[in-house]
């Protein structure tokens, strides 16, 4: 098994951002009575949390109960129905550099340039943030998402599960401070999500903010601190009442 | 890449640099690769045209119909009502502005593709340098179309207008267009605008009306429409310019003021704004390549018009065998599909009084004219009733769940789309006759070739999937994708097929007996051919429409 690549989370990186504040005690996220939707329709109940450095917040809940909307509102790309949804202290916006050094996200839609491989896409993401050893860290990410021996591949001729290797390949490959995953372990294998498990883990203890959403509980029991039930009414679980819920909700997972 | 030290940020414009040098590189065909993929095609169309022609020819002195030339003898029947050319001029730039800014609302204006957004917009840099090159570029758009349709409107509309004239007029509809560009940008990026779109399309669909009812009305209740006020509209600017007026040049410096304040506010694009754009592209780019006219109007249109209705037909049928069952149950349910979608049908409709709202322009009821706008506005309006088809293509299991052979669900699909385009070409040719274009036997040999259309319309919509495995072409664009070439002949080919006997009889102005039995061969012809159903190998395919359901195998 490929060992984990050297983190480029941007608090092990030294730096301060600004979504957090160099201090650990600083909120990464913050959601205030915050209810989400389309249009003035909201789709589940109010949602209220805080993520700081350190922590992994799953939310859970059964399909199209919400929790994607709720990422999608955190991250700036859908206006709240009422409520705040802070990143850094801040109202999301994606239109924020900083917002940008600091935000890795993860969400379930993909697309490619049909004309660059593998490494290509990668080279975009870790030379667009600033780092001088591109190679080493394409070839550290490929190795660790198994993905070494297509790195010369156009995008068309990846497997779906290769497509989902690369994508989170390249919200690894940059420094991040909060890193926001809507279902990471969809169209992974079970030894890969293992893998994927055991880094987040790691580099959430070592400060690390993560926001997911996700419908494995053995995933959901590796990684997170805390959980959140999203449906009609919002609640707050432990990883192991959410890891419950899920199995009930889906008892082939 | 550029080599750079830790945490130094490369700027947009080497992201950029990168992206498009790195996929260039990777092309592997060449322009020839691109000619020789359509190159059949093209002879093709040009044999079917000069044959047409020569056919014409032969059939007007063969018919005693005069040795006026044919492309330099009216069509109408003398003494029609035409319409001036200022009016006609005021409502086609009324039209195209309208369109304009609802597609300009509609794919962005300012937009990226959806791979650019999605690598490109999470980068720590600078936005502006990714999106001023869009902006630049999605301006020159409008402003070539703008001089394209000025320009000859000028030369029709404004006998005396002299070189200058035309420059100044053509400068006009460069600024309109512009101005619009700015607006629907602005409007872009406040999100806001909703009302404007919708507004827009309505006018696209209503004002091509106005044209032919104004000259049907002239004609044959003989109370002529006065639609001359169409010319004040801030759009007929440009055809006052030519007239000799320097006051609606002030458009061009209200479209400068509006394109400042837009290039200044670029940076306040949201990502989602700016995917939502490259998604739209992107559909209207994926339509373009189907030569799926439905999927534009879709994707160009406003979709705010497209409200679906509730419309609930039975789908239970008791009577009757399984298989007349089932048949009933998916005629019933193509139909409400149809139903649902009333503005798609209304767009259809309005394709079928385009020809007589080009003839009933003075100079325009020209016969060889109104041959290209009949196939043209044909085309359409085969693709328009095509939706339906083209799910059933894309979705096979939907009709899988029938114990109907695929034979008879092709069938099925043909019977919808052959009865509306035979209602749509007797309309089509009526108005024509109205207008003294054509006959009787004219219109009957029209209503023949309908159910020909329909199944051209099939053929369009169960087409093979594009090869995407031939190498791409490096071009000016970037690399495109040799494969989705071949496809654009595939379903106007029947088209220009079935209607070729009735184009040849409006172009020549007579309709010979030996026409008849010529266009039922064919509308047969069309009708195996649009219904065939070609078994597939089970290794072959590669789209995913292309395996597992009754509807699975390819029309020929």
């Amino acid at each position: 098994m490929s060992k984990q690549p050297k983190s480029r989370s941007t608090a092990s990186r030294g730096s301060s951002p600004s979504a957090g504040g160099a201090a650990p005690a600083v909120e990464l996220v913050r959601a205030q009575r915050l209810l989400v939707g389309y249009g003035s329709s909201p789709v589940c109940g109010e949602v209220a949390f805080s993520l700081r450095p350190g922590e992994a917040v799953a939310l859970v809940g059964p399909n199209g109960a919400g929790k994607s909307t709720v990422l999608k509102t955190v991250t700036g790309g859908l206006e709240p129905i009422s409520g705040t949804a802070l990143v850094g202290g801040k109202p999301a916006d994606d239109r924020s550099l900083e917002f940008r050094r600091d935000v890795a996200t993860v969400f379930d839609d993909d697309a490619f340039f049909p004309a660059l491989t593998v490494q290509e896409h990668l080279a975009i993401v870790a030379a667009g943030h600033g780092a001088s050893d591109v190679e080493e860290l394409i070839a550290a990410e490929l190795d660790f998402f198994g993905l070494l021996e297509q790195r010369e591949s156009l995008p068309h001729n990846l497997s779906s599960g290769q497509r989902r290797r690369m994508l989170l390949a390249a919200a690894f490959i940059r420094p991040r401070l909060l890193l926001i995953l809507d279902e990471p372990e969809q169209r992974l294998d079970t030894a890969m999500r293992t893998r994927l498990a055991a880094r987040l883990r790691t580099e959430v203890d070592g400060g690390l903010g993560l926001l997911l959403v996700t419908h494995d509980p053995d995933f959901l029991r590796a990684v997170a601190t805390r959980a959140i039930f999203v449906a009609d009414e919002v609640r707050k679980l432990t990883p192991a009442q959410a890891a419950t819920a899920i199995s009930v909700e889906n008892p082939h997972a | 890449m550029p080599d750079r030290s830790a945490g130094d940020l490369l700027s947009a414009r080497e992201i950029r640099r990168y992206t498009f040098r790195a996929g260039l590189v990777r092309t592997e065909g060449g322009i020839g690769e691109l000619i020789s993929e359509v190159y059949t095609s093209v002879l093709g169309a040009v044999v079917l045209v000069v044959m047409a022609a020569a056919l014409t020819t032969g059939l007007r002195d063969s018919l005693g119909l005069g040795s006026t030339p044919v492309w330099a003898a009216s069509a109408l029947a003398p003494g029609f009502q035409s319409l001036p050319p200022m009016q006609a001029s005021a409502t086609v730039l009324l039209t195209l502005a309208a369109a304009l800014l609802s597609v300009e609302m509609n794919v962005g204006p300012i937009a990226l593709s959806v791979p650019q957004t999605f690598w490109w917009l999470g980068l720590p840099v600078p936005r502006r340098g990714f999106i001023v090159p869009g902006f630049l570029r999605s301006a020159l758009w409008p402003a070539a179309a703008a001089v394209a349709v000025v320009v000859p409107l000028a030369l029709g509309s404004a006998a005396q207008a002299g070189p200058l004239q035309v420059l100044l007029s053509a400068l006009c509809g460069v600024g309109l267009a512009l101005l619009l560009y700015g607006v629907a940008g602005w409007l872009q990026i406040v999100g806001r605008g909703r009302w404007v779109r919708t507004l827009a399309g309505v006018v696209v669909l209503v004002a091509p009306l106005s044209l032919v009812v104004t000259a049907l009305a002239g004609t044959i209740e003989g109370r002529p429409v006065n639609l001359g006020w169409l010319q004040f509209l801030p759009t007929s600017w440009p055809l006052l310019v030519a007239q000799g007026q320097l006051a609606p040049l002030l458009l061009l410096a209200a479209a400068g003021a509006v394109l400042v304040v837009v290039y200044a506010n670029l940076e306040r694009l949201s990502s989602s704004r700016l995917k939502a754009s490259a998604v739209a592209g992107s559909h209207v780019a994926g339509s373009v390549l189907s030569m799926d006219a439905s999927e534009l109007t879709r994707a160009l249109g406003s979709a705010d018009t497209n409200v679906p209705t509730r419309i609930r037909l039975p789908l239970v049928f008791s009577r009757g065998s399984a298989t007349r069952r089932s048949v009933l149950t998916l005629l019933s349910a193509q139909l409400t599909v149809h139903l649902r979608h009333p503005a798609r049908l209304l767009r259809v409709l309005v394709l079928a009084t385009i020809p007589a709202s080009v003839a009933a322009v003075q100079f325009l009821g020209n016969a060889p004219l109104l041959a290209v706008v009949v196939y043209v506005a044909a085309l359409f309006g085969t693709t328009g009733l095509g939706h339906v088809a083209r799910f059933a293509a894309g979705n096979p299991s939907v009709d899988a769940l029938l114990p109907l052979s695929q034979q008879t669900v092709r069938r099925v699909h043909l019977l919808v789309p052959a009865a509306g385009l035979t209602l749509w070409m007797a309309l089509a040719f009526t108005l024509l006759l109205i207008l003294g274009v054509g006959s009787w036997p004219l219109v009957l040999l029209a209503v023949l070739a309908g159910p020909g259309l329909g199944a051209a319309t099939l053929r369009a919509a169960f087409r093979p999937a594009p090869n995407w495995t031939m190498p791409p072409v490096a071009t000016a664009a970037g690399p495109i994708p040799v494969g989705a070439i071949r496809n654009f002949v595939v379903g106007p080919d029947l088209v220009l097929i079935v209607l070729l006997p009735v184009l040849v009889c409006l172009a020549s102005g007579g309709v010979p007996l030996l026409a008849f039995p010529i266009q039922l061969g064919l509308t047969a012809l069309a009708l195996a051919w649009g219904t065939h159903v070609r078994r597939v190998a089970a290794s072959g395919g590669g789209s995913i429409a292309g395996s597992g359901g009754p509807s699975a195998g390819q029309g020929r």
